[in-house]
């Protein structure tokens, strides 16, 4: 963190820091900075990035300039999901000026942007909407209420005869700017509590409007991770064990060293880099590095023991209850009628459209890093420690994501592109490569799972009990971060030791809710128990677009339709007799029934529904598909979603799409498989994209609702992939209980 | 030395032969609209235009651009003076990340060039070669059906 300050400081010309760049430009620009955090205890400067406009800063999030600029250090990582409009909409509306009019900057780390509610900087779990909802406006608000306020007091007119609005301030028929009273404001105290519009006052929320980031998106403007450049710059590239978490026993680097335009090969903690004048002669000579590896435990492991290992603990190892109502599993013996089935997905893999990249440069005691990543303060630890530069010295300067989805909540590519520049003694940009990113991500985990439903007379749902054979994703997580989460604050052997613990935690003591969540939940019953047991062969796994509910959401809502044939019911009308409990969800499956003219569909078409509610937002599905001689094509999804108050319909709508084909993507094609410990696949070809041409139509309706809003990044995910499997099952009588479908079925 | 017209100027390198046009002109010539998504011709992140035709420079050698005319997202257009394909993308909030969005315009850029009206057909077709992790084909090919008749409109207009 950079130094701690309290309030306004006036500072000498003489022996600019960095602290009193801040203060100067403010002093230069006509208004003064004031520290009033909203969220942390302690007072600490506003971002240093803010000292290049200038004007009224109340807060790390806001700076009007003198000249009627309105910046806006916009706290969560753009990846797609759309909070660089979604967020910049929130302050724009309590500010009451039209977002477009709003300069939006990519904050750094500073303790004002940590989530609300939220230890970290982090962006994750569709949270940032239901986060910041009422945050930003209160700090839009605060802002235009001290505006108000300073013009009162400068003016002379009554502060409730102002109109404050559209950057200007109107008053006994005059006319200024917001900016123009940015000085004056500055010297109040920034009011705390200013009222909130009431939703018939709101202007831009709830209103459809194109995206802030379009047009720096297709003109080719926007600055990606790879975008990053400055003279002397060199890229490096990184040769790893093929099997994660291998070490190098032994290199020979002549080949490489002497290939054209490379400065230096390096050993890094995982691997061997080559740094080169470009990226694709780093690439080309680290082909010719002829290295030997130290291979970890791993490499005994292949996809098929893997699988016998799990289906042998899901016979005998009774694991950790992860929930348990009524009686659980004893009360199935009670029941008339029991079913069981037993479902499987795969590994994934991320695949960001960006590969992983990352640029570093330490120079003069410091370190900047310029990255798009998910958790800032894990980028900045890894920078700190790989750098052995002081924390406070190392600045994350923030670039759009090319693609999230989880990957980017590691930081294990910051760790990388730090070692390299701290061992080659220049400033590197790492660039991974297609295979890189396949072979080496944080992996979906694979999951065995064992459902038995025990069924009344009426085919009601007496007993529901589920067993979870998987490794543990949050242990990874943790392995992941902690050490560069705390760095700086405990010795970073310390952080390595307690981020190990949680492996055994999660296999011996408590379940990581990560793995079972939305494994049982949708169709509560008067018996209910989930176990979970971990096998774990040591592929490093982690959180991938709806995290467990993108495997469990397929488990549950598949199972759910094999009940509801079970009981002779119609699948619609059995999840609504069954989810009586959320109002939300049954407002959701009716309109879905309506909106998918369910049950109604020509000859030779057939429909499957799945429903799933994940980060509190009840989605919906129903696909509607024909299958010819066991070739399946999919005519149209439509889709449901409760997700509160939709701040903008239109990236609403597009999160539905974007999670519909991200999870179809999965459904059809994607399975990561390991021989001797290495993943096998590499890259497009044998890890396959859903494409435009295999892109059904998509429908997407919002509930019409004023709640408080709940996220929409991943609900959109978990229902396609039992939807699709539903219908197939209507169409042929088929059940698929494994992805990817393109084992049983081809697909048009 | 290679030469070859790079958003009509003529440049030139001393790149070697096999170097991938992509690098060269992110690398070299810092042009970086152009992305990189899997060095393999597989997902057209890296599409840009040779004389007019759509190319995948992750895998296309810079001596395959000897004497010819190489465009790239930089000199389509631009925010006053934009491709209607720029504005349609943006009416139809297509970019989520991004990142695939330079080479799904230019693929794009290509099917209207040669085909001012394209059907649903001819969409998929040109496009299937572009890959997009953040699910954007269905805003893609309406955008593609906007920029056609907003091409075709000011061309009514002219005449």
């Amino acid at each position: 963190m950079m130094n701690k300050t309290k309030g306004p400081t006036m500072l000498s010309s003489q022996g600019i820091s960095r602290r009193s760049l801040l203060i100067t430009a403010g002093v230069v620009g006509g208004g003064l900075v004031v520290g009033i955090p909203l969220m942390s205890g302690d007072e600490p400067p506003p971002p240093e990035m803010m000292s290049e406009h200038g004007g009224y800063i109340p807060n790390a999030f806001l700076q009007i300039t003198p000249t009627n600029e309105i910046h806006f250090y916009q706290p969560r990582a753009e990846m797609g999901q759309g909070v660089y409009e979604g967020m910049t909409t929130l302050i724009a509306e309590e500010l009451d000026v039209s977002p477009d009019t709003i300069i939006v900057h990519l904050a750094p780390v500073h303790p004002e942007f940590k989530r609300p509610g939220s230890p970290a900087q982090g962006t994750g779990g569709s949270t940032s909407m239901n986060a910041h909802y009422t945050h930003l406006r209160q700090v839009g608000a605060n802002v235009r209420e001290a505006i108000r306020q300073a013009a009162a007091a400068e003016t002379g007119i009554a502060a409730a005869s102002l109109i404050v609005s559209d950057g200007k301030v109107v008053g006994n028929n005059q006319e200024w700017t917001y900016g123009h009273f940015a000085e004056a404001a500055a010297k109040q105290p920034l009011p705390e509590n200013a009222a909130l519009k009431s939703p018939d006052e709101f202007r831009f929320i709830g209103t459809e409007h194109n995206r802030l980031d379009a047009w720096a998106k297709v003109t080719g403007e926007a600055q990606f991770g790879l975008d990053v450049d400055f003279p002397g710059l060199y890229r490096a590239v990184v040769k790893r064990c093929p099997v994660a978490g291998g070490t190098v026993k032994s290199v020979n680097t002549n080949a490489a060293a002497s290939s054209p335009g490379v400065f230096k090969v390096v050993e890094i903690f995982n691997g061997v880099a080559v740094v080169a004048e470009h990226y694709w002669q780093a690439r080309k000579a680290a082909d010719l590095l002829e290295v030997e590896w130290y291979y970890p435990e791993l490499a005994n492991t292949s996809s098929a023991e893997l699988r016998q290992q799990m289906e042998n603990a899901l016979e005998h190892d009774e694991g950790l209850e992860a929930d348990k109502q009524g009686e659980g599993a004893a009360a199935l013996s009670q029941s008339k009628q029991v079913i069981e089935a037993t479902y499987w997905t795969p590994y994934l893999a991320h695949c960001t459209m960006e590969p992983m990249t990352c640029t570093v440069k330490i120079a003069d005691g410091n370190c900047d890093v310029w990255v798009g990543c998910q958790v800032l303060e894990v980028a900045e630890g890894m920078a700190a420690h790989y750098s052995g530069v002081p924390r406070e010295n190392v600045t994350i300067h923030s670039t759009f994501l090319g693609g999230g989805f989880g990957r980017r909540l590691i930081a294990d590519y910051v760790a990388e592109a730090t070692a390299i520049a701290k061992a080659s003694d220049v400033p590197v940009q790492l660039v991974w490569s297609r295979e890189d990113d396949v072979k080496h991500d944080r992996y979906r985990p694979v999951s065995l799972v064992k459902f038995s439903a025990g069924l009344d007379d009426n085919g009601k749902i007496e007993t529901f009990v589920v067993r979870n054979v998987s490794p543990n994703t949050g242990a990874y997580f943790i392995d992941d971060s902690i050490e560069a989460a705390f760095q700086g604050t405990i010795p970073w052997s310390v952080g390595d030791w307690l981020s190990k613990r949680g492996y055994w935690l999660f296999e011996n003591i408590t379940v990581n809710g990560g793995v079972v969540e939305g494994l049982s939940g949708n169709y509560p019953c008067p018996n209910q128990e989930v176990r979970h047991a971990t096998v774990d062969p040591g592929l490093p796994i982690g959180y991938w677009r709806a995290v467990g509910h993108s495997c469990n959401g397929f488990f549950a809502e598949g199972f759910m339709d094999e009940l509801a044939h079970s009981a002779g019911q119609d699948p619609m009308q059995y999840r609504l007799e069954n989810s009586t409990h959320s109002p939300r969800m049954q407002t959701v499956i009716k309109q879905l029934a309506e909106k998918s003219a369910w049950g109604n569909v020509a000859e030779g078409r057939y429909q499957g529904i799945a429903a799933h509610e994940s980060f509190n937002t009840p989605t919906a599905q129903v696909i509607e598909i024909s299958v010819d001689n066991q070739t399946v094509t999919i005519h149209k999804i439509t889709c449901v979603v409760d997700c509160g108050l939709a701040v903008n319909p239109d990236i609403v709508r597009a999160q539905m799409e974007s999670g519909i084909i991200y999870g179809l993507t999965a459904a059809l094609y994607g399975e990561i498989t390991l021989s001797n410990g290495a993943v096998e696949q590499s890259n497009f070809h044998d890890y396959p994209m859903l494409r435009m041409d295999q892109t059904p139509t998509i429908e997407v309706h919002i509930v019409d609702s004023q709640e408080h809003p709940t996220g929409v990044g991943e609900p959109g995910l978990p229902p396609v992939a039992p939807a699709l499997a539903n219908a197939i099952y209507t169409a042929t009588g088929q059940r698929i209980r494994e992805l990817p479908l393109n084992k049983a079925f081809k697909f048009s | 030395m290679i030469s070859f017209t790079l958003n009509g100027e003529t440049v030139s390198t001393d790149a070697p032969a096999d170097a991938p046009l992509l690098w060269v002109v992110r690398d070299i010539f810092k042009l970086k609209g152009s992305k990189f998504g899997c060095g393999a011709g597989l997902c057209g992140a890296c599409t840009m235009h040779l004389d007019g035709v759509a190319v995948r420079t992750c895998i296309l050698p810079i001596s395959a651009a000897q004497n010819k005319a190489v465009t790239t997202i930089e000199a389509l257009g631009d925010r006053e003076n934009p491709h209607p394909l720029q504005t349609a993308w943006v009416e139809h909030s297509v970019p989520q990340c991004g990142y695939c969005q330079s080479g799904q315009i230019m693929s794009a850029a290509a099917l209207l060039a040669t085909n001012a009206s394209p059907t649903n057909e001819d969409i998929d077709a040109a496009m299937s070669g572009n890959v997009c992790r953040c699910g954007t084909y269905p805003r893609i090919k309406a955008a593609i059906h906007t920029a056609a008749k907003m091409q075709d409109e000011s061309l009514g207009g002219e005449s």
